[in-house]
């Protein structure tokens, strides 16, 4: 017993080490299968403070990149107004406003990055609105190029976004020319592409093509910009094309931003749950 | 030694200020991800017993995930740096070293110092960058992330040594 309490007590240090260092990967295990509550810490309000305080400050540094993008954001929303089209038949069933409400399925909330990074392995974009305003887990999130990502977790004033560039986002994307389907996931190494999966080898795929969201995830409405094909490969070995895309979205330069609101959410997973 | 308190506190305030609104802010590219954080840990006086070490460099790590959003990650790299200092220190000092109070970049001259950060750097960054890629597929894009991250963050750590460093060599007996 004496023995056993000297060769504790003179490799104390190793047992330290090792006992703490089980701890930490006690710590990161726990994160990777339990994201919701790793993330928590990274949305509370004490992290978010020091980031919209620097982001406040550094916004000044960059107002004509943010007001240039806005003003060209409007006049695209300018252009799909009502009144900028020309409309061929009087009274031809527009839509009015009363019958508008009953048919709107998404809302948006607009929102600033203070925090974003595409360097790490799972990267994280903090924004600074949160339940307060409308936001909450598992809406989508878009700017005016593309596809963003999607909302992991939410506090009272701020929120975090598990960005396209993470190894565990998955979108269903679909060809615009053809609405073949598939899903993109990022392939963890360069923060401009991701890779498309589930493509059958007869489908014909160009370099070029456009690839836009299928709105099946419930995540982004229908149609919202992905990427271009970059290069498809055929191995014969595979049942499956291998693509890669260009993601429309610059992650690198990412300001204001979308949440997307489903409105429709809740009736949609009430179907999920009859059907099954 | 009382002023050595503050001092730490300061530098761990400001390093931790550095890392996530400058270090952790700019994306530089996919292949360099600089870390100057752990500097804290490295300058701290070299009479810190080696628990204690152990210690800041794990709660420090916990520090800078708290704000990285990577639980756990930089606080078993911190820890294992603490662990491994006065070791490293050990090997890399030549006998009869006239030791000042904590690292400095005057006293132990800018060789020791690229070797004492280089490879603790090397050391942190392999175990942070694999921990968080979670496997060891891209072998070779992970050694060059590796190799290249070290460098830069190096060459930043020394940056910020010669900025913050008292120049006035000081004797504590």
């Amino acid at each position: 017993m004496y023995n056993l309490f000297q060769f504790f007590l003179r490799y104390y240090l190793f047992f330290l080490f090792v006992s703490l260092e089980i701890f930490c990967f006690y710590l990161i295990f726990q994160n990777k299968h339990y994201n919701e509550v790793a993330y928590m810490n990274v949305a509370n309000s004490m992290s978010g403070k020091v980031y919209s305080t620097y982001t406040g400050a550094s916004d000044y540094l960059y107002l004509r990149r943010f007001s240039d993008s806005l003003v060209d954001e409007n006049a695209k929303l300018r252009a799909q107004l009502l009144d900028s089209k020309y409309i061929s038949k009087i009274d031809s069933g527009i839509l009015r406003d009363s019958t508008l409400k009953n048919v709107q399925q998404y809302s948006f909330i607009s929102a600033r990055v203070i925090h974003n990074s595409v360097n790490e392995a799972a990267n994280l974009i903090y924004l600074d609105r949160g339940r307060l305003q409308g936001v909450g887990k598992q809406m989508g999130v878009i700017n005016a190029n593309g596809i963003v990502g999607q909302v992991v977790a939410v506090t009272d004033n701020y929120s975090a976004v598990m960005s396209v560039l993470s190894k565990e986002f998955k979108v269903s994307a679909k060809f615009k020319k053809n609405e073949f389907f598939g899903n993109l996931h990022w392939d963890g190494v360069n923060s401009t592409t991701a890779s498309m999966e589930d493509i059958p080898k007869h489908v014909p795929v160009k370099v070029g093509d456009t690839l836009v969201t299928s709105g099946f995830s419930q995540l982004f409405p229908r149609n919202i910009m992905v990427g271009r094909v970059k290069t498809v490969k055929m191995e014969p070995d595979k049942n499956f094309l291998e693509i890669t895309v260009d993601l429309s979205t610059n992650f690198g330069s990412l300001s204001y931003v979308y949440v997307v609101n489903n409105l429709k959410k809740q009736e949609i997973l009430l179907l999920d749950s009859l059907a099954h | 030694m009382l002023n050595q308190i503050p001092l730490n506190i300061f530098r761990l305030a400001l390093l931790l200020l550095a890392q996530i609104l400058i270090f952790s802010n700019i994306n530089f590219s996919s292949f360099i991800n600089p870390y100057i954080f752990p500097l804290f840990i490295l300058l701290l006086p070299f009479e810190t017993p080696r628990w204690v070490l152990m210690l800041f460099g794990m709660f420090s790590g916990l520090l800078l995930d708290y704000f990285l959003g990577s639980t756990g990650m930089h606080a078993a790299a911190g820890l294992l740096i603490g662990y491994m200092r006065p070791f490293l220190i050990n090997i890399i000092t030549p006998k009869g070293t006239e030791f000042e109070i904590s690292p400095n970049v005057y006293a132990q001259g800018i060789t020791w110092f690229i070797v004492y950060l280089g490879i603790t750097m090397f050391i942190y960054l392999t175990l942070y960058f694999f921990v968080e890629a979670a496997t060891f597929l891209n072998f070779f894009f992970m050694l060059l992330k590796i190799f290249l991250s070290t460098v830069v963050s190096v060459i930043f750590m020394l940056i910020f040594l010669f900025l913050f460093s008292s120049k006035k060599k000081r004797r504590f007996v």
